[in-house]
This record gives structure tokens, sequence and C-alpha cells, in this order.
């Protein structure tokens, strides 16, 4: 490193450059059974602090969805210790920033710091686990919120019961409460009671249920010990019991047709179910949509925007969750083109995945595209340390923040094509045509 | 640029040693300020003009470099051109086909990008020598084939449509163009018209006029060194032929006449788009700029702003609701934003407007003055994290003229305004009298209490907007029709709402009397109408006969002031399907149920007799509300409308006492003083 760089200041920490590509971390329990991942990292004088609650949207009581979600705004209203509308004030007035999300499996709530206001964020976060303030005024005010939150992200949204899932996963999963959407309905916003909220507090927001990582220009043993006050005294709860439900496997082609009055181009779309993020298959499946719609050479973008001009845009991710994922492969019509016309080019792609192994450049450009993506993955402590409770708390592996890379490393020409195989079959997924709704 | 290293201590963040036993009740005091360094890009610049600066910084393998040319705004004849030229750029040059190009580019992992005066291109730093190439082959050598040409307009079309129910994009085109005007580049918009108008010739011609090094800077960042950066710029980008743009004059940016609701009609919306604004004369050089950087903070540039606590935490309109202010050196503007549910909409629409007031009219509180401080402290600190911020504030020292020591002194600004300059900066900057609020949300759910919006006792004047941002007269914004009904239900519900099929059946004639005073003379109204469609109006003043109306079933004259005219065949057509009592008990071929819309204050049924008559009928409960009726006179069209309210009962059935017929700006309103049913008619009154 040059010395005209900001981080003169910083000298003894100059050999950490050495191990560029590695996230150094320790990680320990503490007697309540908090989990607690601390990476140190000096380069720049910036903290964050922030826990994940293994909760999530399938943990939801019938007829409750969005529960999860709206209870992760809830826990922004105060503890006894901070007042009402105070969180967000002395977050700010300690220069730092602060968010959360909920998603099917996990909550995860965060604040980055200039470093020197480290403790004051361990004292906000413990303070949300130990006595946050759950009233009626707190309910009635962010169902309102959480209502127009759901107006902006998807009702009011193009294409936003495909972004969300709210118009694939009902039809993907029948028993498995990820056919529900995170958000939730309206109904079911409305219907839900104080009472609920303290008692969701009380089963899933305990220490024994979370993992705490404070990332960034950290001294380990101090914070080693701040954490120890702060968090030590927190009592344990109930072992979580976590959802155990198998789907059947889809038999036969699901076709459904969804409406948005928010577009004028129509979607196609195939849907697959999928295994859990944590299979090696599912590292494949991502690996597959690389292969057909990342970057302008990718198979389907290069026959159906380009060559053929079919398309106006193709697309193709896994959504992985902790029980199960759904694979989504879509293409926009281009012109008069029609939706079966777009799904027999999509089938065809699939088909040649399926019949035949991918050439070596091919291999060869995906091994580099991760590798790239890989060392931009760990560019910022607030992204590293998102990643960190999240491969501890949803892959059970925190080593994965280093590893991962060795596992796209690993998989060959061969399983890409099993895996095609496997999963991607005409009789085991939802053939949705997502449609403009009239309304003038 | 200075070369020496510059430490700064954040003051902001009051320092104070660790406690060290914990008292949960006390809020945790921040610990020392730490210490910053902002460096400074190593520079260089080549022959042709172009300015080169790279941030060396080997944290991570990779690199990225950016191309920027920093060309004033122009106004495009056509516009979409520049669009065209950034979606060509990358489509061939004279070294490499398209399909190499992608596929290399892929193949390394890498990403480029062209805009129409910009390229970026990231990758790992062991490939990067030839990604730059790529880029730089890509950006100064392209070759524009008419094939390629057809197929990104097409495509650009296409994008074009797809935005047309998208609340946001309808709401941010409206509001460039009344802020800037449509002439500006900044409020021209792009438009399917304009491309198809748009060839090869176009694109070649912007991309020849504007992408030259006269203005441009390459910014390179990551794991490499000054050194192999200069060997790499001066290798593929030595060539680039020195050129100046074409001169441009921005047109004048003119501040609305007075404040007013600028609305959009978006007839899927569920939530409207706000967008109240003004535009400003601020540059970041100025002295204002720090002063209004952190007066915008306050009212709503952050979770905890005037804007955001009121609107969302409060009140739940929305899911954020937030403002912003440009700084630039050619035009920019003061924002207001928020997404917010249709019922609301107007209540939302007077809160931002109360906050406005709330920053332009009282001190700040003075802690809250400080808290805010401390926020642009830590975001200067944070920012630092990543490499890229020290070349963009080497950038923007260059080309916004600002002094050397711009940002070392910028916290000290910031610290430096007080409450006094805020009040000052919100009074100067937010144009309360000439603000432009942009509706764009769902009309007929929130046009109506959008025009009685009243701000300071005055009410704020609604333009309407189409979705290509021209002004016209206020629409009729119709509801949809709930599935499954129909002419045949609004008429039954009619006839139940009134008495019943039985009790109406046993209606055969009635007789109403009524009085209304028109400039204080009193007129006397006779109606009488019969079940089988016969039907006579009777107007007189002081005993004397003014106008009589009359029609039997078959035909039918006017006789005012003793001139008498007969229907013509288009009249006894469209009285055969109105006249008399009850027309509702049968559905007459050739009507239609057209839409819902309001009829003085209430959502009602419309349907279309013929084609100069609509009447409406209450969604609530039933009645019938009005007629209305389109008369051709000379050229003109002139609509009149009879209102019908205050049903009362009589042998069963419901009739309307009160019959308020518009009259252009006047109305005439008809109090029914005598109501017979069955009697008080005869035949011969219809000869």
């Amino acid at each position: 490193m040059t010395k005209n760089l900001f981080l003169s200041a910083f000298v003894l920490f100059l050999t950490f450059s050495g191990f560029a590509q590695k996230v150094e971390f320790t990680e320990y329990d503490l007697d309540n059974g908090l989990h607690v991942i601390l990476h140190e990292d000096n380069t720049a004088p910036v903290v964050t602090v922030g826990v994940m609650y293994h909760v999530g949207a399938k943990d939801e009581a019938k007829g409750r969805t969005g529960f999860a979600h709206f209870f992760e705004h809830l826990l922004f209203e105060g503890t006894e210790n901070i007042e009402r509308g105070e969180w967000f004030n002395i977050v700010a007035a300690n220069g730092g920033s602060n968010n959360a999300n909920t998603t099917q499996d996990r909550t995860y709530y965060y604040e980055t710091f200039p470093s020197n206001a480290l403790e004051l964020g361990l004292w906000m976060e413990s303070e949300r686990m130990l006595h946050p303030v759950i009233n009626q005024v707190g309910v009635d005010t962010q169902n309102e919120v959480v209502k127009e939150e759901k107006r902006s992200r998807i009702d009011n949204a193009p294409y936003g019961k495909v972004a969300y899932s709210t118009g694939i996963n009902p039809y993907m999963f029948d028993k498995h409460p990820y056919k529900n959407s995170v958000i939730g309905t309206m109904e079911d916003l409305d219907a839900a009671q104080l009472d609920e909220f303290k008692a969701f507090f009380d089963k899933y927001y305990n220490p024994n249920n979370a993992t705490l990582v404070v990332a960034g220009d950290i001294d380990i043993d101090e914070t080693k010990k701040m954490i120890k006050s702060y968090f030590g005294p927190i009592p344990s709860g109930e072992e979580v019991e976590r959802v155990n439900i198998k789907e059947d496997p889809i038999q036969e082609k699901i076709v459904a047709t969804e409406y948005d009055s928010n577009i004028q181009i129509p979607l196609k779309v195939l849907v697959y179910r999928t295994p859990s993020m944590k299979d090696r298959d599912a590292y494949v499946l991502d690996m597959i949509s690389t292969l057909l719609t990342d970057g302008k050479s990718s198979r389907m973008y290069k026959r159906m925007v380009d060559d053929e001009q079919i398309a106006l845009q193709v697309l193709a991710f896994a959504r992985s969750m902790e029980d199960y994922g759904t694979y989504v492969i879509g293409a926009l019509p281009l012109g008069d083109t029609s939706l079966e016309k777009l799904t027999q080019v999509m089938d065809e792609e699939i088909e040649k995945l399926q019949s035949e192994l991918i050439s070596e450049r091919e291999y060869q450009k995906l091994q580099n595209k991760f590798e790239n993506r890989f060392v931009n993955s760990n560019s910022s402590i607030q992204g590293i340390a998102g990643s960190l409770a999240t491969y501890n708390m949803l892959y059970d592996n925190t080593d994965l923040i280093n590893e991962e890379i060795e596992i796209y490393e690993s998989i060959t020409r061969e399983e890409i094509q099993e895996v095609a195989k496997k999963y991607l079959k005409e009789n085991k997924r939802l053939e949705l045509d997502y449609l403009p709704e009239s309304n003038e | 640029m200075k070369r020496n290293i510059v430490t700064l201590i954040v003051f902001c963040l009051v320092a104070t040693g660790m406690m060290a036993q914990i008292d949960r009740s006390e809020m945790p005091k921040p610990g020392p300020a730490p210490k910053i360094n902002i460096g400074e890009p190593k520079t260089f610049s080549l022959k042709n003009g172009l300015k080169v600066l790279v941030v060396e910084n080997d944290k991570l393998p990779r690199v990225t470099a950016s191309l920027i040319i920093d060309n004033k705004p122009y106004t495009e004849k056509k516009p979409g051109t520049s669009s065209m030229v950034s979606a060509l750029l990358g489509t061939g040059t004279e070294n490499i086909s398209k399909d190499k190009f992608n596929e290399e580019i892929d193949f390394l992992g890498a990403r480029v990008s062209f805009g129409s005066e910009s390229a970026s291109a990231s990758s790992l730093s062991k490939f990067f020598p030839r990604v730059m190439e790529l880029m730089a082959d890509g950006a100064l050598n392209p070759v524009f084939k008419q094939e390629e040409f057809d197929s990104e307009q097409k495509k650009l079309i296409e994008s074009l449509k797809s935005n047309q129910k998208d609340v946001g994009t309808i709401a941010s085109r409206l509001s460039s163009a009344l802020a800037y005007g449509e002439n500006h580049p900044y409020g021209q918009y792009t438009s399917v018209e304009s491309v198809e108008e748009i060839n090869l010739q176009d694109v070649e011609n912007a991309y020849r006029n504007y992408f030259v090094p006269e203005n441009a800077f390459l910014v390179i960042v990551g794991d490499i060194k000054k050194r192999q950066a200069k060997k790499l710029v001066k290798e593929y980008f030595g060539d680039w032929k020195k050129a100046t743009p074409p001169g441009t004059t921005l047109p004048q940016v003119k501040p609305a006449q007075y404040t007013q609701i600028d609305f959009v009609d978006m007839p899927n919306a569920v939530q409207s788009q706000i967008i109240a604004q003004n535009t400003v004369d601020l540059e970041m050089k100025d002295p204002d700029y720090f002063p209004v950087l952190v007066m915008n903070q306050i009212l709503g540039g952050s979770f905890g702003s005037y804007l955001n606590m009121n609107l969302r935490e409060d009140k739940g309109y929305t899911y954020g609701a937030r403002s912003s202010i440009g700084a630039s050196r050619y035009a920019s503007r003061f924002r207001a934003s928020a997404g917010v549910r249709n019922a609301v909409t107007d209540s939302a629409v007077v809160e931002i407007l109360k906050e406005v007031e709330r920053i332009r009219n009282e001190n700040v509180d003075s802690d809250k003055l400080e808290d805010t401080k401390k926020k642009f402290a830590g975001n200067f600190v944070m920012r630092l994290e990543q490499p890229s911020t020290i070349a963009s504030y080497a950038l923007n020292i260059e080309t916004n003229n600002l002094p050397e020591d711009f940002y070392e002194t910028y916290l000290e600004k910031i610290n430096a305004v007080s409450v006094v300059d805020v009040k000052r900066v919100a009074q100067k900057y937010l144009k309360i009298d000439e603000m432009q609020i942009v509706v764009a949300g769902k009309g007929s759910e929130v046009a109506e209490n959008l025009e009685k919006v009243e701000f300071n006792g005055k009410n704020v004047p609604v333009l309407y907007f189409n979705k290509e941002t021209e002004k016209i007269d206020k629409p009729v914004f119709s509801k949809e029709i709930p599935e499954g009904v129909t002419v045949e239900t609004v008429y039954d519900n009619y006839i139940k709402a009134i008495g019943g099929k039985s009790a109406v059946d046993d209606v055969n004639k009635v007789m109403m009397k009524g009085s209304a005073s028109i400039q204080g003379t009193v007129i006397t109204i006779t109606r009488k109408l019969t079940k089988d469609g016969k039907q006579i109006e009777e107007v007189a003043m002081q005993g004397t006969t003014m106008q009589k109306d009359v029609f039997n079933g078959q035909k039918g004259y006017v006789e005012a002031r003793g001139q008498k005219m007969d229907y013509t065949e288009d009249q006894i057509q469209a009285k055969k399907k109105t006249a008399g009592l009850f027309a509702e008990l049968k559905v007459p071929e050739g009507v239609e149920l057209t839409s819902i819309e309001k009829m003085n204050d209430e959502d009602a049924y419309v349907i279309q007799v013929s084609e100069n008559i609509r009447e409406f009928y209450s969604v609530e409960n039933g009645l019938k509300l009005a007629t209305e009726t389109t008369v051709e006179q000379m050229g003109q069209t002139a609509t009149t409308t009879m209102k019908y309210s205050d049903y009362q009962e009589k042998n069963g059935v419901k009739f309307p006492m009160t019959l308020s017929q518009d009259m252009g700006p006047q109305t005439l309103d008809i109090k029914i003083e005598e109501l017979k049913v069955n009697e008080g008619v005869s035949n011969s009154d219809f000869e």
C-alpha cells in the first residue's frame, strides 16, 4: 500500500493486505446461547453491529402472514431505555446508519457507525433483545406503514409479484409456509393483535436464537468484554422448534396466469422447486443461472435478445431459502413474439443443457465470473457482517465466507448437466403467464 | 492538486473515556473520535486533454476504470439519440466483432458498459490490462451498423412502452418537464415518437460531436500502480483524437407562477407519487451550499427528518418521505417526495407543505441541529471506506471549480451552520409560493379531494397533464364497473329503491307542481307524466306561461314566447327512451352502462341513453341522481344537468322533491310543492 492513501494512521495493520481475500473472524457462544462472530479490519474507522434472529415469515402462525416482517418494524419503536421515536435519531446523531430486513427464514437488524460508537451499537442491540417496548401505538402506526410498504414494493411496482414471489410461491408450495409472502396480506396484517406480538417476542427473540456479529475497526478483546457486559445478562429462552414440513414432489406441470396492472409487456416465467440453499445442487443451479443469463454472451441473452430478437429481456435466478428454493427462468417478449415461442426457445436451451456438456471455454468463463463475484462480495464491512451472520445461521458454517468459492470451483461440467436433468423437468414446473391487467 | 496528506479530526464526535461499569439507563457516549485522512489520487494528463486520476488500493485484487466526459448538457433534437449512442457502443469496433467482444468480457468475468458520454470497466486485477483495452476499443473505435441500430431502436421503443404504467416513471417525467421546461436537457424526455425519428446518422453525429477528450476524465481505482496505469492509458487512449464538443446555450429555467398541483392520471395506481418541487440556483461552490445541505437533512434527508417523522411515523401515510436539493453548474431543484395510498393523497400534500413552511418559519431545535451535523461527520467518515470516494472528491473539485481544500474543510463548514442559517436558506431556496406539486395517481379516487386542498387559507389550483407532459382540460375520471353490474341491474335497483315493482306498477300518472326563484322572480313549474311515456313541462311566471314542452309518446313540440317548434326526429327518438314515468321498467335498445363517475360528490353509474343524454344512478342507494343533456347549437355544445334529490314517498313510491337544473354557472332549484299520483292528468293535456 502506498502511503498517500488514507490508511497511514493504521500502519500496524498493513500486513493485513497480504491476506486480502481472507476474512478473518473469531466466533464463540455466550452462556445464554448467543452466538458471537467478530471480524477485525482496521483499514477504515467503521464498525457494523448486527443481530440476526432465526425467525422469519415461515415461522408465522396460520392466518398471520406478514407477521414476522410487521414485528421487525415494531422493534424500532423503542425500549425501556430508548424512548419511542428516538431509535433513528440516536443512530443519526452518532453519525451512523441502520436498517433491518426480514426473509422467509430470518430477521436481521444492523447499525453501521464510525468506530468510536461501537459501544453505543452494542447497547442499542442489547436493549432491543432485552426489553423492547411493544405497545398498541406502535402496532397501529406500523400497520399503516407496512401496508404502504406493500403498496410501494409490490402493488404499485411493475412485475412486483414476480420480484417478490407473491405471484409464484402460492403455486410452488402446498404445505410449506413458503407458499405465503413475507409482506403478508392486508387482512392478516389487520388481524394481528398486541398480545400475539408479545408472545412472538418471547418465543423467538432470545439470545439462544440469535447471532451477534461485530465487524470492522475494533479491538477483539475489548469488544468481547463489552459484549459480555451488554448481552451476558439477557436470559435465554426455550429452544425454538424449527419448521419441518416436507413438500410432496410436483408431479404435473402447473399452468397459471397472473395479472399486473402496472405493466404493458407480459412476462413468461418457468419456475422449478429446488432443494435447500445448503444443498450442493443449489450451488450448481446458481452456476446454471449465470450460464443462461449473466452477461451478453450468456446463452439465453445472446440467442433471444441479440441473435433472434424475440425477447426484450431474459432472466434466470435462484431464490435460495433454508428449506427449499425456487428457480426462475423467464423472458419478456419483444414485439409480436408469443409467450409460447419464448417457452419453446427456453425449453430448447434447457434441453441443450441436459443433453450436452457445456464447453471447456464456458466452464472457464463461469469460474472467472464466480471468482470475480467472490472478490467483490467482501468489499464492505457492512456486507461482510451480513454474510458472516447468514453463513453461520442459515448454512451452519461461518467458514463459507472464505470457502464458498471452493464449492463453485469443485463443480464439474458433468455435474451441471446432471443437475439440469434432475431439476429442470417440464412436469415439475410452473408455467406462468404474467400479463398486463387492463384498467383504462 | 495538492500532494500532501491532510489529517482530519472529526471534531463533531465528542471524545470521552469508556465507562468501566455499564449502566443500561445511560446511553453510552462515543469514544475518542477516529482520525481520518483524505488521500489524494495521483494524476496525469494526456496530450489530447484526457485527465487521469489513479487511486492505488490493493486491499482486494480488483480494478475499476471509469471514463467520464464532463460536457455541458445540451438539448437533443431527437430525444433518445444519446440513449441510442450508449446502446450501440459495444456492438462492434474496427478491431473486434460484437460477439467476440461480449464473449471475451464475460469470459474474463469482467463488466464493461458504455454511456453516451461515459464508459466503465471492472475486473480482477489479473485481467485488467485486457479489459481496459476492450473498454477503450469499444469506446473509441466503434462501428455503428444499421442492423444493430434497428435492433436497439426496437428494444428502446419497447422498453419505453413498458414504463407507461409505472407511476414513478411518469411522475418523474412530468416533474422534470415542468421544472426545467421541455426544451431544457433536464426537462426533455424520450418518447416512442422521438425515438422513431432517429436514424443511424444522428447516432454517428452525436457520438462524433460529444465523445471527445476535451472534458474527459479517466478514474482508475484499485489494485494497480500509477506507473502501470499510465502505461495502459497511454497505449489505449493515446490515439484518441483531440477535439472540443459543440458549444451550447441552455434555455432559461423559469419558476412556476404560483403554487399548484400538477396532476397526471394513472388509473392503475394504488399509491400516488407526490413530488413537491421548485428549481434552485445553487452550486457546490456557493457559500450557501453547506447550510442548504444541513437544512435539507433536517427537512427530509433522513429517517428522523420532519417529513418522514410526520408522514410515516406519525400519520402512517407512507413507507417513506424524503427531500433533496441538487447543486449544479447548470440547473437543479428542490424536491420533497413520497408514495402515499390513494385515500390520503390530499392530506399528504398538505402535510408536505406544512413541513416546508415549518422549516421556513420555525427555528430548528439546536440539539437537532447538532445531531444533524454529527450525522454528516459520520457519513463523511464512512464514505471513506470505499477507495473510489477519494477519486470522486478530487473529480468534484476539478469539475465544480471548488477550492482545493473543499473536502478538508467540509466538516468545519458543516459545523459552522447556525439555527439562523437554516431558516435563512429555507426561506431562500424553498419557494413556498412557486411550488409545483406533481401528483401521479388514480384520478377517480384522488382528484376530487386534491381540488379541495387549501394551504395558508387559499385553495391550491389543480392543473391536469397527460402522460406526455402536455397540459389538458380536467379529464372525466371514471371508476371501473364492478363485475356483474349491467344496465338491467342498475334499472332494477332503481325500481327497488323507489318502492319496488308492484308499487311502481300501480302508478299510472303523476302531476307535480313546484316553484323556483330566478333573480328574485318566482316561477312555477308543472310536470305531468304518464306511464305510457307522455310528458309535459310547463314554466309560468306570474300566471303567464313562458315555456311549454309537450311529448305525447309519438311526437312533441316546444312552445316559448309564442313560437312553436316541433321536435326533430332525433329528439323524438331520444324522448321515447326517457320520457314518462319510470322508463327504467324496461331496457330499450342501444342503452349502455359506460362508467362510474361522481355526481354531487357521490359515485354514480352512468347510463348513456342516447348520444346526447346520460343518466346517473347512485352506486350506494340506487336512486336516480341526474339526467345530463348535451345540446349542440350553432357549432357549440352546451350541457345541462337536471339533478334529483330529496326523495319522498307518495303511494308507496319515492319521488324527488327537489329538481335542480344546471344552466351554465347558474342553478335553478325547483321545490315540488304539490304531488298527485293517478290524478290531475288528463289525455287532453298532451294534445
